[in-house]
């Protein structure tokens, strides 16, 4: 039985901080991502505000970029020929606007140990407030069950996929676990236990308040010119690239790269405290970074 | 050993003895080894063969392999294997109807799709751990597959015997006390508490003349399943009883109960469970029931992401119901195509996937369009695909929740619906507990 892929329900935050991948081999066989927290995407399900929608292709060759923010951040989504419904629907969206993608994962490798990860839709439809409020509590109580997984697994000596589902897991959820943990060291739970609680009280009017000011910022800067969309991806991102570099290298005690050393160190290729301030956001919208205590960027 | 399953071995041993003994003498050491004197299998056939004169190397040439060391033209090997599924199918050969047996088997070094050719000779079931003497393989598609033919032999082996890497075993079903969402194919004395809602009698005919089949639905909390037994137990309508000894066999992916004479059923007093009203269906995630295969009767709920094509206005063929495509039908050619509504709907949940289908009757309640005033609106745009465009937007990326009948096919789970509802789901609630659970919790 070839069964069809899950859509998964994953924040931004966790979505965009995958950094292993899984090409399938063989014809056919699908490949996943696979996040932090254990999910194996495939496919993903989504529901966020449209930011921003540019087509940086030709009317006969459209190739729609936009950004769908969630509560922790963005997702990046391209869409072009290959996508014919997608991107008819796309084309007679306004920004901002809610809107629901179904969409397959997509990785892109500038050099070899750097990933980043967008979504290629297939299907776009506009929705309302409700639905989105609906699939950030669904997507809470996934990632929630993705951190009790990897709270269990991270229990047992020798994780395995047979005592994760003797627990209650999904086999499939077990499988990703598995791998996350043997991928990225030290999965800060804390930090993801924090992102649900903040979702949630974002649908929660009392708290209304106290989550704009945390909302993630609108930084990063698309690039007006661009060739074809790999360029404007690796124009954007080869800034980042560098500043990830230099914060992994300075985060010698394991703590943090201390931000005074960051800024030195990007002088010394040209750029400037604000030009420096502009990546960080970006990579912190990113999920690839975060501040474990003030004055110091730390890799996720 | 039966006599039936030492035949290949006999005759394996005529074989190297030239044909120069008769089976019947070599069947009845080979018992004498076998049955008198238990030595293993493999022993006796080579004493045997020694006692009559022959020479025992030229029995079974099969190598023992591995599975990952087969290539697609292997002769006659041996293999310790374990069989991970064995689905029986019916074919016609010379104009006979025979049963055989395909599936996965699997070692330490890999797993390999088996055909074996007589559903009869080689009774297999899933989880059994076999030694297969004597098999063949062939290429197909690319790679080699193994078959069991008219010279292959299987010997059952202690469970231990292979041992298989880690997520590619099949769970071994000893007695189990199960709810009835636990219920999967290939079960076996099975232990379940469950209230009676139906029982009807049918009279059916067999091989050895009319006999009375016990059918119905049993529940308990975790949801509902049909059920047959061969044997009358006396089963009331709204009775609570303790199956012991039921096993399980599923019909297209959906789970029935089982249980014939050599069950155990008593009768259990007391409100049986209190708190839920078996006379509705059960909510299930649809990860669960990839896991099982399918299921009786249930409610799953998900969001719409996708509207297969062959949804809205369709046509079907007048005379056998089938989908009408450019006015041919695949049976009966050009034929003038009956309209009718339907939708595919692929329903996810996030656990899993499932494609819904609804019915005329389910499509005109849930879009809010008649079947003529669908095809009113196609005619003036000379377009069947107005109607699907108008199904989309009624459902695609939605909130739903189906019930019905679960199976499934080659390309997953479908769901034969009886129920549609699209719902609005309470938020802020739901929220503000899980808020405050977690915040408890820190």
């Amino acid at each position: 039985m070839i069964g069809r892929e899950v859509a998964w329900r994953v924040f931004a935050a966790e979505y965009n901080s995958s950094r292993l991948e899984i090409k399938g081999e063989g014809e056919r066989a699908p490949s996943y991502i696979v996040s932090p927290l254990g999910a194996m995407v495939n496919r993903v399900f989504l529901v966020g505000v449209l930011t921003d929608l540019d087509n940086i292709g030709t009317g006969d060759e459209p190739l729609w970029r936009g950004r769908l923010q969630d509560p922790t951040g963005n997702f990046y989504i391209s869409s072009g020929q290959y996508q014919p419904e997608a991107t008819a629907a796309l084309s007679k969206i306004e920004p901002p606007a809610f809107v629901a993608v179904v969409g397959k994962t997509r990785t892109y490798s500038p050099e070899e140990g750097t990933m980043y990860v967008s979504i290629r839709p297939e299907r776009v439809r506009i929705v309302e407030a409700r639905e989105r409020d609906h699939w950030v509590l669904e997507t809470c109580k996934a990632t929630l069950r993705r951190i009790e997984a990897v709270a269990d697994a991270k229990e047992m000596a020798a994780p395995t996929v047979d005592e994760l589902v003797k627990l209650g897991h999904s086999p499939l959820l077990a499988e990703g676990v598995v791998k996350a943990l043997a991928h990225y060291q030290d999965v800060d739970l804390g930090r993801y236990r924090a992102m649900v609680v903040d979702a949630l009280k974002f649908l929660l009017p009392e708290y209304q308040s106290e989550i704009e000011a945390e909302m993630p910022a609108e930084t990063s800067q698309r690039p007006e010119e661009i060739e074809d969309e790999e360029a404007a991806e690796a124009a954007d991102e080869e800034k980042e690239d560098k500043v990830l570099t230099i914060i992994t290298k300075l985060d010698k005690a394991g703590k943090g790269a201390p931000w005074d050393e960051i800024v030195d160190e990007v002088k010394r290729m040209g750029m400037d405290k604000t030009a420096l301030e502009e990546v960080t956001n970006s990579l912190l919208d990113k999920g690839l970074i975060y501040e474990p205590v003030l004055g110091r960027m730390k890799r996720i | 050993m039966e006599k039936q399953e030492l035949a290949p071995h006999v005759a394996e041993i005529s074989r190297v003895l030239g044909n120069k003994v008769s089976e019947e003498q070599i069947a009845k050491e080979l018992d004498t080894y076998l049955n008198l004197y238990r030595v293993s299998l493999e022993t006796a056939k080579r004493s045997v063969v020694r006692k009559l004169g022959g020479d025992p190397n030229a029995l079974s040439k099969g190598v023992q392999k591995k599975l990952s060391e087969l290539a697609g033209a292997e002769q006659s090997v041996d293999l310790l294997v374990k069989v991970l599924s064995a689905n029986r199918k019916d074919i016609e050969q010379n104009g006979e109807v025979k049963t055989l047996i395909y599936g996965l088997m699997a070692d330490e070094s890999g797993s390999m799709a088996y055909t074996a050719w007589d559903a009869d000779r080689f009774q297999l079931e899933r989880g059994q751990v076999l030694l297969v003497r004597n098999a063949y393989t062939k290429e197909w598609n690319g790679k080699p597959q193994l078959n069991l033919g008219t010279r292959a032999t299987i010997e059952t082996q202690p469970q231990d015997a292979v041992k298989l890497p880690e997520g590619m075993d099949v769970p071994i079903y000893g007695p189990t006390t199960a709810k009835v969402s636990d219920l999967q194919e290939g079960m076996n004395s099975v232990t379940i508490t469950v209230k009676v809602l139906q029982v009807e009698t049918r009279k059916i005919e067999t091989q050895e003349g009319p006999k009375t089949v016990y059918s119905g639905t049993v529940a308990d909390e975790t949801g509902r399943v049909q059920f047959s037994s061969w044997h009358d137990f006396n089963l009331i309508k709204d009775e609570v009883v303790q199956i012991r000894g039921g096993y399980v066999r599923s019909w297209r992916g959906i789970p029935q109960l089982n249980f014939g004479e050599r069950a155990d059923v008593q009768r259990v007093k007391g409100h049986f469970p209190a708190d839920v009203d078996l006379s509705k269906p059960r909510p299930r995630s649809i990860g669960e029931l990839e896991m099982v295969g399918g299921a009786y009767d249930v409610v799953v709920a998900g969001v719409v992401v996708d509207v297969k094509k062959g949804s809205g206005l369709i046509q079907r063929c007048p005379q056998c119901n089938r989908l009408v495509q450019n006015k041919l039908c695949r049976l009966h050619g050009k034929v003038e195509g009956q309209y009718d509504l339907r939708i595919k709907a692929v329903v996810d949940d996030g656990a899993g996937a499932i494609t819904a289908v609804l019915n005329k009757e389910i499509t005109e309640a849930l879009v809010g369009i008649t079947l003529e005033q669908a095809i009113k609106d196609a005619r003036e745009a000379m377009d069947p695909e107005v109607v699907k465009e108008k199904v989309e937007e009624r459902l695609l990326a939605k909130p739903i929740e189906v019930r019905g009948n679960v199976i499934s096919d080659d390309y997953g789970l479908m769901m034969i619906v009886s129920e549609a509802r699209m719902f609005v789901p309470e938020v802020r609630g739901e929220a503000a507990n899980l808020l405050s659970e977690l915040e408890g919790s820190q």
